[in-house]
């Protein structure tokens, strides 16, 4: 390993990147896209490192790269401390990912205010990832906070005719839900011994009366941001006014803070109450994924019906990680855990792909609406090649690693109570509607006298690069279960096992 | 240093000061009237703030003891509040550099500001009742004159009108207090107090109970807490905007030390009366003030409203501020004390200024205002963001600190109320970043840039990275409240 706080670069360079893009963006507008490029570049190759050396050293369960704890408010726990598992490494990954090809699309999609975008497209990465590797909960607080600054930006100012309506609900709606899980970190802080706000000191420490007060209300927080039903109504608001680059943050990264909230805040600290009363959390999952899936099929607008989607792919998360931490079997917790984490991870590659064609589509045909949008078979040969691709990637086709993650849920479900095997009635469903969508779209006659452009060649290729990781996590699904398999089956162990 | 030195430095300094500024108003020359009037001022305000520097620098090196007087406590929390409010001068002094520029009585002015001033920090250390009355109205009686400064606008003069009844009534209520007390006790010094009614069953009688509930009212009077707030949205917006500043950012705090004075250091054996009180009125005040200034037009009246509440996050420190959650709650009533101080300075100022560029503060001449004035908005807008508390700025740390007090101190329904009302707040501090940032131009307002008043611009940048410097190394204030609150006696 080199000698060099990986974690802190991850966070800092975009930060302070931010500021220098938007200098040079000052004297060119291009000279702000190449900067972001270069940015997130380097960060996509030192979390690839980082992520290969997890890889390597199979230390998905403990924490590595660890900095800190550094004293930040002296006396009041409150300390700089980074560390990455299997799940942040998996999710730092791909948010750096995301980031390039949000970065790439942006060039063509986002014509007006480019310094202040790409200042707080970096801005968000940056944040995003100290989110994913913040070992103590009030430095995850201070970054899941920032983050949503950018993004009430991102949907005020470049968004779509209701922008300033989605602004301030997703904001009020987030914000809300971070105070009161901020209550619970409190009391956690208070009731746990020795005080402290440190995740991995935490362990263990935590009374259980304390644990079921704080469940609840990190409920707010995570289940707004997941989002929850009913916590959801400002994600399609959010999702539609959006350009189309930020909906693939807003779904790719933002609703993965709430899966991992769940994830390394209840079931990894309030372990006893999570798996106590895993069934509350299992019941909301499953409607979430219900819900979604069948709002989808009825929506008009392509956008408004992935947004909806992902709502429905979410589920997968919260019914994967609390089956897995209440399942009787070793093998079935990990199945359950892993799939909830593999999820999140093709979740964010199949809806970036949906999300930023979405954009593209609207801007060449001028209409999003699924009845206006028709013989793209004929009229953009090139996007419905992508739609299918991209749709095929939404439905958890077998040709990609979203299959497998669905299957991984479904199959921990199961082994916790056989009758969750009708929750294999979902990937149907989403298969039925993104088809119907297709056919209509795809399959129909073009109209006369409509003419369409068609993507570009660079467009086209940034948007199949979405589907790169999805081919291969199929192919060698151990890429990225070699380091969060080993974190499930801890997490499982510290949770007292079959009993 | 002895307590006696360290006031009659201050007194002296300002005192001289402040005459001297005022007779500069006899000079025929603008120049001289309003230039060296102001700079005088300046060399006044620097002088004194090096002191206090100085000797805050001196117990946290050196280690100093604390020295008392009859008269005056000379310990680390008399020097935190000293500071404090020698801060919001220094801001106001500096920004009636643009915005008062011309004022005919200009001299007038910054004499009063700084024998307003002198009270505030006589405050901080007074530690008999007779003193504080009299600091109490050395403090206020400059504001009301100030309030009403334009005499030809008629809002001034119903400010003035309204805060100078309302303060007359607080010292009032104080005085009848502080007579009651002595009645009682024999003494007005509060370490007296304390040892007397400690020794003696007055401590039950019910006109002890009737002397703290006229303490609350007539501190509450100027802590702006609900039901002693109505003056406040008249007198922010009628009073010219850095006098608001200089009240709410400034005497208001002056409130706060006195108050921890006399209840939690007086009146320890009387908590559970007091804290169920400030418990209540802290709940009220929070709330109150958010929704009121939910629905505001004015930003000056918002901000007046939001003032209130964030009278109310501090009042949730006093309602725990008993064992065990002592400490804690001090800390963070000090720690919130400042940040306030600091980001309801940059939210007026920023107000002022806007009013001084556009003649007016509706929220409607905020849209799009980032395109107008740049410097302003931005200072603006991350000023508001730290009053909701997102971190990393300075509001959110004060704010987990009170919190995390209330929940120590088995209030955690205050706590709850707290976040909720943080939510609640975001709410219209978000709408005006709306306005400034994702609105478009309203009517047939300029479009293109305006020249922003400089001095108020370096002020707010000032005040803005301060804010973000105390947001991210958090325990420069910390530490020194803390220092604060484990020397009180």
């Amino acid at each position: 390993m080199l000698d060099i706080p990986v974690l802190s670069l991850l966070i800092f360079i975009p930060i302070v990147g931010s500021i220098v893009v938007y200098l040079l963006g000052r004297v060119r507008e291009l000279l702000c896209e190449l900067a972001s490029l270069v940015i997130t570049i380097i960060v996509l190759a030192l979390s690839l490192y980082m992520y290969g050396s997890l890889l390597a050293s199979k230390e998905g369960a403990s924490f590595s790269f660890v900095e800190g704890p550094y004293s930040w408010l002296g006396g009041f726990g409150v300390d700089y401390y980074l560390g990455v598992d299997g799940l942040s490494a998996s999710l730092i990954l791909i948010s750096s990912i995301l980031s390039v090809l949000v970065v790439l699309g942006s060039w063509d999609l986002i014509t007006e205010k480019k310094p202040i975008y790409y200042f707080l497209i970096l801005l968000f990465e940056g944040s995003i990832i100290g989110v994913f590797c913040s070992l103590n909960l009030i430095l995850f607080y201070v970054f899941w906070e920032v983050v949503l600054i950018p993004m009430f930006f991102f949907i005020g100012v470049w968004g779509g005719p209701r922008r300033k309506y989605a602004a301030m609900k997703f904001l009020i709606f987030t914000y809300v839900g971070s105070v009161v899980m901020l209550l619970g970190f409190i009391l956690i802080y208070l009731f746990a011994t020795p005080h402290t706000f440190n995740i991995p000191e935490l362990v263990g420490k935590i009374p259980f009366w304390v644990q079921l007060l704080a469940s609840a209300a990190t409920f707010a927080g995570f289940g707004v941001k997941l989002p929850v039903i009913p916590l959801h109504t400002w994600l399609p608001d959010a999702h539609v006014e959006a350009p189309a680059p930020i909906s693939v943050f807003l779904a790719g990264l933002l609703l993965k803070m709430g899966g991992y909230g769940f994830i390394r805040v209840n079931l990894g600290l309030l372990t006893e109450a999570s798996k106590q009363y895993a069934l509350i959390f299992i019941a909301f999952g499953i409607l979430t994924m219900f819900y979604g899936a069948l709002v989808a099929m009825v929506q008009r607008d392509v956008k408004r019906m992935i947004a909806l989607t992902s709502i429905n792919h979410m589920g997968f998360v919260l019914l994967g990680s609390f089956a897995g931490i209440s399942a009787s079997t070793a093998q079935a917790a990990v199945y359950g855990i892993s799939g909830a984490v593999f999820q999140m991870f093709n979740h964010a590659a199949a809806i970036g792909i949906l999300f930023m064609l979405s954009g593209y589509i609207h801007e060449q045909a001028g209409t999003r609406n699924i009845d206006e949008l028709k013989g793209l078979r004929v009229g953009m040969p090139k996007t419905a090649l992508v739609l299918i691709l991209g749709s095929l990637a939404g439905m958890s086709a077998p040709m990609y690693s979203s299959f497998l993650s669905e299957w991984m849920v479904i199959l921990g479900a199961i082994s916790v109570n056989t009758w969750y095997a009708f929750t294999a009635l979902i990937p149907i469903l989403t298969a039925a509607y993104f088809l119907w969508m297709i056919k209509r779209t795809v399959l129909s006659p073009l109209p006369e006298h409509t003419h369409y452009h068609d993507l570009h060649n660079r467009a086209m290729i940034g948007l199949l690069l979405y589907l790169v990781p999805l081919f291969l996590l199929l192919i060698f699904p151990s890429l990225l279960l070699g380091i969060v398999d080993p974190l499930s089956l801890s997490l499982y162990q510290a949770a007292g096992g079959g009993r | 240093m002895s307590a006696n030195i360290v006031i009659l430095y201050y007194a002296a300094i300002f005192t001289i000061g402040s005459l001297l500024v005022a007779s500069l108003s006899l000079f025929k020359r603008a120049a001289i009237r309003q230039s060296v009037a102001f700079y005088a001022s300046l060399a006044v305000l620097a002088l004194s703030l090096a002191f206090t520097l100085l000797n805050l620098s001196l117990y946290l090196i050196s280690g100093s003891k604390a020295s008392y007087t009859n008269l005056f406590h000379e310990d680390p929390l008399a020097y935190f509040f000293a500071l404090t409010v020698q801060i919001v001068s220094l801001l106001v002094v500096l920004s009636s550099r643009s915005y008062m520029w011309g004022d005919r009585n200009l001299a007038v002015y910054f004499s009063l500001l700084l024998f307003s001033t002198l009270g505030m920090v006589l405050l901080s250390f007074a530690a008999d009742l007779l003193m504080i009355i009299v600091a109490w109205e050395l403090m206020g009686i400059p504001t009301y004159v100030l309030a009403g400064l334009r005499k030809d606008n008629p809002f001034s003069n119903e400010a003035s009108l309204k805060y100078f009844l309302l303060g007359a009534f607080a010292s009032g209520i104080l005085l009848y207090a502080i007579s009651l007390t002595y009645g009682l006790t024999g003494t007005t010094n509060l370490t007296a107090v304390l040892q007397v009614l400690q020794a003696s069953a007055a401590q039950l009688d019910p006109l002890t109970l009737l002397a703290l509930a006229l303490f609350i009212a007539g501190f509450g009077l100027k802590m702006s807490v609900v039901p002693f707030h109505m003056w406040i949205p008249d007198a922010y917006e009628g009073a010219p905007t850095t006098i608001s500043t200089f009240i709410s950012a400034g005497t208001k705090k002056a409130g706060f030390v006195v108050a921890i004075r006399v209840f939690v250091v007086a009146l320890p054996f009387l908590s559970t009366n007091w804290t169920t009180a400030f418990a209540i009125l802290a709940l009220a005040t929070m709330t109150l003030g958010n929704v009121a200034a939910l629905t505001q037009r004015s930003v000056t009246r918002m901000l007046a409203y939001s003032s209130i509440a964030q009278a109310g996050y501090i009042l949730i420190g006093f309602a725990v501020a008993t064992e065990p959650a002592k400490t804690l709650a001090l800390i963070g009533v000090l720690f919130h004390a400042f940040n306030h101080a600091i980001m309801q300075s940059s939210a007026f100022l920023a107000a002022a200024a806007v009013d001084r560029t556009l003649g007016r503060v509706s929220l409607d001449s905020f849209a799009s205002l980032w395109r107008r004035m740049p410097i302003t908005s931005f200072s603006l807008a991350v000023t508001l963001l730290a009053l909701a508390g997102i971190p990393p700025l300075n509001g959110f740390w004060s704010k987990l600190v009170l919190f995390t007090a209330a929940i120590q101190g088995d209030m955690a329904w205050l706590a709850l109320a707290g976040v909720l009302n943080s939510a609640l707040s975001l709410g219209y501090y978000a709408w005006v970043i709306k306005r400034m940032y994702i609105d478009e131009p309203i009517g047939s307002m300029v479009q293109g840039k305006i020249e922003e008043p400089h001095v108020i611009s370096a002020v707010l940048l000032a005040a803005t990275a301060i804010i973000i410097a105390v947001g991210i190394y958090p325990s420069i204030i910390y530490d020194l409240a803390k220092a604060a609150v484990l020397a009180l006696r």
